[in-house]
């Protein structure tokens, strides 16, 4: 029999905004505990929430960006548990009223476009933060140390429909939504700064079930490597439960990191029961079409259509999808030198390979600002038309990066320009054959490599102004 | 309504320890009120729309503009334990 | 004379004349507290030095003649649920006896920023939940006009005080009759203002739909200038209105309903005879008065004791001994959490957190809270419509004068029926007023309860003002004249 997994992610975003959801305190990063504190973030007694304009701008943003329908009529719940680390033992949430509902967000798997149906996209606010102190393990902990500085912080919650097939897909689902949140400015969208944080709901089922499987959720995993291996060390572990008859128990699992298993969490007490009701303190939220239509005038272009965008040029997807995820001034450089050169993939291949790389050696990340497409595209044209060769191309290159040159000029300044005159070359080629006899005959007699070799002499004596390729084509004709 | 009220688990999700005099008494107690306000399931109300403000005015949203409030000792002033500028309680289970 | 049972407006013009100082007027009331005190236990905490040397620096703006403001100098007295920083805020709880806030009430700062020097704190109901100030951790308030009754609750403090002369005026807080039950039962006018004109922000939450902070005081005239100088729109609370006062007629043009409902079964005759012959005196005095009828607020009770309890379940939740207030050992912090609860909160606190957790858990929410609330929404439209046809609204402000102690402690209901009259206001967030008008065959308070539409305001302290002569009852307790 064949097993089907069903994938489900709940995703948190943390927004970037400037102070807390509900309150004036600002977002920090600071090593120090509970230093941005207030009444209302740290629970006190007759503290109220009042929301952050900022943090509902930028989940209506994500969610329309999400192609999902709005709410405009919409409320907060009080999503209530007990845990030391959420100061008002309830969570300010959203319950069946949330911004945004029934969306989609397309992604790339292997070379195709897939789409990602999305239920729902809701505003919370974060919880403080534990550190369990003893062995370090959560069950033999002495106890717990609280820092509330989290407390508060905007949090968007993403839910995808049980439509995800594979943990690639979910891989792959997760990176755009980074993407799609960097774009938006929204979120610093840093994974290893927990500003997304995934959940996954599995199931497995026979093929042709009509019914999804037993649910089991999957907590704690902190990059895309360990969402990858837990959803199938899961999907694994079900499978084997399944055809050995046994029972799969509906819970919540936690990723261990170094064992790379999934374990039984024991469940948080009291939580099986949230009783959500509207929280009192906030009043109804309308959300009106002028402010839905400002916040659609102010979304920039989507990773979709950068997609679209790129693959007009004549990029495969998965290279499209490979730009789209680059920084934005990659994508603008390369459209705008595609546009100059008209040569789809020695652009790619410069910007993306060379470039890239050059830059990441360097350790910089931006390019000054007398790096042009114009100037890139005449080094792209210069080796393209054989007038440099790749190695003096790649020289330029590392030149403009650090200073203000222009390629062609600098090309012929320092003897880069290519000889193309066969003429001129078949004599070289001649004179490196006539002084090389005993090279000659042993490639005649079968050592190909020795060609290299000679290749070698050839745009030695040249001075290094000779075209490879051409060289190697008049020697291999010679011979 | 029927009453069955698991008074041991509504203590459970309150987070209130209950002797077992209390129970009896609070499940009495919340019988006699439960009874009372059965008088609302007859109510014809259905189609009644929901306003969270009790005037029906809509919710305003704040600037995002940050400010400080509490320095960290006025925040850690009431706390009954601290280590290392953390509150500190008892584990707390996943 | 009594400098305690003058009026703000009297006070602050013997100020600016220069006859009395406020550091006098401080003397008395804290005088008066030491009297009183032993016997009505009326305050929780008593800032005598502290206040005594502030009304100094007020007694040097009227000096120089520039005071902060009318109430400049005026000693009030605040319900010990509202935060003022540095101070303890304990809302008569265990949970709370060695909290101390870190802010002040958007209340408070407004009354510090018109000059008011602050006498004490006060006795309250535990969290507010409660009629008679029986429930508070640190024993009852006793009724100045006779110690064996109750003085009302929750805010029992807060009336009694006014009501014996230890403060000029007081605030109190209002959910399903706080303050003006209390006020009635203390022979004192109390006020529930407007849902959202006075800033919740830094008053311990009970029932955030309902609570509302409001002026108890001396005199009609009094609660007036005491509210326009706490309300007005608040950025710290979501809930808090834009000013847009409504107006309605405050003259003979008036035309009052008297709700039938409220003239029915449970209520005392004596509450009624009340109610009677204000009727009598309005339409004298030219206006008109209908019967109208309200069957829902038949209903109010049923609905007030399902959205007060969900909603206190959760606004409690946060006592829980992780940050702030008493802790309890236990093994794990969810045993902590709750033997904190266990021994922090009192029986009557413990019963509301239990109903409305009940009343929100799976597979009751639809048939009780969300019942509730539709209900209220029905409620709320009686109240619109019987406003079309009608000005104001009266009733009885309780069924009952005060009643003696342990009176109604056995079965719950009993104790909640005191609330029947004036909860409705509070479900429908309109403003509702308790007037003094005589006393009972014991000698004890009777009032009557007026109400208006939502944002009348200050017609309806307008239209008070006039009941209030025509009434022309001004009797204070002997309970001090007695002891000096
Ligand atoms: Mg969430
Ligand atoms: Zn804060």
């Amino acid at each position: 029999m064949n097993m089907v997994p069903t994938i489900g992610i709940e995703t948190h975003v943390e927004l970037n905004t400037n102070s807390k959801m509900f309150c004036k305190c600002a977002v920090v990063e600071t090593e120090n505990p509970n230093e941005s504190l207030c009444p209302t973030c740290l629970g006190l007694p007759g503290a109220l929430p009042v929301p952050n304009l900022k943090a509902i701008e930028s989940i209506t943003m994500l969610a329309l960006s999400a192609n999902c329908a709005i709410t405009k009529n919409g409320m907060f719940h009080r999503k209530n548990y007990f845990y030391p680390d959420l100061p008002k033992n309830y969570q300010i949430s959203q319950f069946d009223l949330p911004v945004g509902v029934d969306g989609s967000i397309e992604i790339i798997l292997n070379e195709t476009k897939e789409i990602v149906e999305i239920e729902r996209v809701h505003m919370e606010e974060d919880t403080g933060k534990s550190i369990h102190k003893g062995s370090g393990r959560i069950d033999s902990a002495t106890s717990t140390l609280l820092d509330f500085n989290r407390s508060g912080v905007p949090l968007v919650e993403i839910v995808t429909k049980p439509v995800i097939k594979s943990s690639k897909e979910a891989v792959s689902y997760i990176e755009e939504l980074r993407q799609l949140v960097i774009d938006l400015k929204i979120s610093e969208g840093k994974l290893e700064k927990g500003n997304l944080r995934f959940d996954a709901n599995i199931s497995v089922a026979q093929e042709g079930d009509n019914e999804l499987g037993v649910k089991v959720e999957i907590k704690n995993m902190n990059s895309l490597r360990s969402l990858e291996k837990a959803i199938d060390y899961e999907i694994k572990r079900q499978t084997k439960l399944i055809e050995s008859n046994e029972v799969i128990i509906q819970e919540t699992r936690h990723w261990d990191e170094d064992k790379e298993v999934t374990s039984s969490m024991r469940s948080k007490e009291g939580s099986a029961d949230y009783r959500y009701f509207s929280d009192p303190d906030l009043p109804n939220m309308i959300l009106s079409d002028e402010f839905i239509d400002n916040i659609k005038k102010t979304i920039p272009i989507l990773p979709s259509e950068k997609r679209d965008k790129l693959s007009e040029t004549g990029l495969s997807i998965s290279e499209s999808n490979y730009l789209s995820k680059s920084e934005e001034w990659i994508y603008d450089l390369f459209l705008k030198t595609q546009k100059i050169t008209n040569d789809t993939k020695s652009t790619f291949n410069l910007i993306t390979g060379e470039l890239q790389g050059q830059l990441r050696k360097a350790g910089t990340e931006e390019l000054p600002e007398w790096f042009t497409s114009e100037r890139l595209s005449e080094i792209i044209k210069m080796i393209n038309e054989n007038k440099i060769s790749f190695t003096s191309g790649k020289e330029i290159l590392t030149n403009l990066i650090k200073n203000e040159i222009i390629p062609t000029k600098y090309a012929e300044d320092n003897n880069l320009i290519q000889d193309n005159d066969s003429d001129e070359i078949a004599k070289i080629v001649q004179n490196v054959i006539e002084s090389n006899k005993e090279v000659v005959e042993r490639i005649k007699d079968g050592e190909e490599k020795l060609v290299g070799f000679l290749v070698g002499q050839i745009i030695k004596s040249s001075k290094g102004n000779i075209n490879p390729s051409i060289a190697k084509d008049l020697l291999l004709k010679e011979l | 309504m029927k009453k069955d009220i698991d008074i041991k688990s509504v203590a459970k999700l309150a987070a209130i320890k209950l002797t077992d005099a209390d129970e009896k008494k609070f499940e009495k107690d919340l019988n006699i009120i439960l009874e009372h306000v059965d008088a609302l399931s007859k109510m014809n109300i259905e189609d009644e729309e929901i306003n969270i403000h009790p005037l029906g005015e809509k919710l305003n949203l704040r600037e995002d503009v940050s400010s400080e409030f509490l320095t960290h000792d006025e925040a850690m002033s009431n706390s009954p334990e601290t280590e290392d500028g953390h509150f500190v309680v008892p584990p707390s289970l996943d | 004379m009594n400098i305690a049972n003058l009026s703000i407006s009297e006070i602050s013009n013997l100020y600016k004349n220069k006859e009395l100082k406020p550091s006098e007027v401080y003397k008395e009331v804290f005088t008066n507290a030491s009297l009183s005190e032993s016997i009505i236990h009326a305050h929780l905490k008593l800032f005598q030095d502290e206040a005594t040397e502030a009304s100094k620096l007020s007694d040097e703006r009227y000096a120089k003649g520039n005071p902060l403001s009318d109430i400049d100098g005026i000693p009030i007295a605040i319900k010990d649920n509202i935060n003022l920083k540095n101070h303890e805020t304990t809302c008569s709880s265990k949970m709370l006896s060695n909290y101390v806030s870190p802010y002040d009430a958007t209340v408070i700062t407004k009354l510090r920023n018109n000059g008011v020097v602050f006498t004490g704190k006060t006795n309250l109901d535990e969290f507010a939940m409660g009629s008679s100030t029986e429930n508070s951790a640190f024993g009852p308030t006793k009724n100045p006009w006779n110690p064996e009754h109750v003085p009302g609750g929750s805010s029992g403090g807060s009336a009694a005080v006014v009501s014996v002369g230890s403060a000029i005026a007081s605030l109190g807080s209002d959910t399903g009759g706080s303050i003006r039950q209390p006020a009635s039962f203390c022979g004192v006018v109390g006020f529930k203002p407007t849902y959202g004109t006075v800033s919740r922000y830094g008053l311990v939450a009970f029932a955030s739909s309902l609570d509302q902070i409001g002026p108890i005081t001396n005199s009609v005239e009094d609660a007036k200038i005491l509210y326009n100088s706490i309300k007005g729109h608040d950025p710290l609370d979501a809930t808090s209105i834009k000013e847009s006062t409504v107006e309605i007629p405050t003259d003979k043009n008036a035309k009052i309903g008297v709700i039938k409902e409220l003239m029915e079964e449970g209520i005392s005759d004596e509450s009624k005879k009340e109610v009677e012959k204000t009727i009598k005196l309005l339409e004298e005095n030219g206006n008109k008065v209908v019967e109208v009828s309200l069957p829902l607020t038949k209903m109010a009770l049923s609905i007030y004791y399902l959205i007060a309890p969900a909603e206190c379940s959760a606004n409690l939740s946060r006592f829980d001994g992780v940050r702030y207030g008493i802790r309890e050992a236990g093994a794990t912090s969810y045993e902590m959490m709750e033997n904190t609860r266990a021994e922090g909160f009192g029986e009557e606190v413990k019963k509301r957190i239990l109903l409305g957790t009940y009343a929100l858990s799976a597979g009751y929410y639809d048939a009780y809270y969300g019942q509730a609330l539709k209900a209220r929404s029905a409620i709320t439209k009686d109240f619109e419509n019987i406003f079309k046809e009608v000005d104001y609204l009266i009733s009885p402000t309780t069924p009952t004068p005060a009643f003696k102690f342990g009176e109604k402690t056995e079965n719950p209901l009993e104790m909640y029926m005191s609330d029947l009259c004036t909860i409705p206001a509070n479900l429908a967030g309109i403003p509702a007023i308790s007037i003094p008008t005589g006393l009972s065959k014991e000698d004890m308070p009777l009032s009557i309860q007026l109400m208006s539409p939502a944002r009348t305001d200050s017609s309806l302290l307008e239209f008070s003002e006039t009941i209030e002569k025509l009434l022309g009852f001004n009797q204070r307790t002997l309970l001090l004249e007695d002891m000096k």
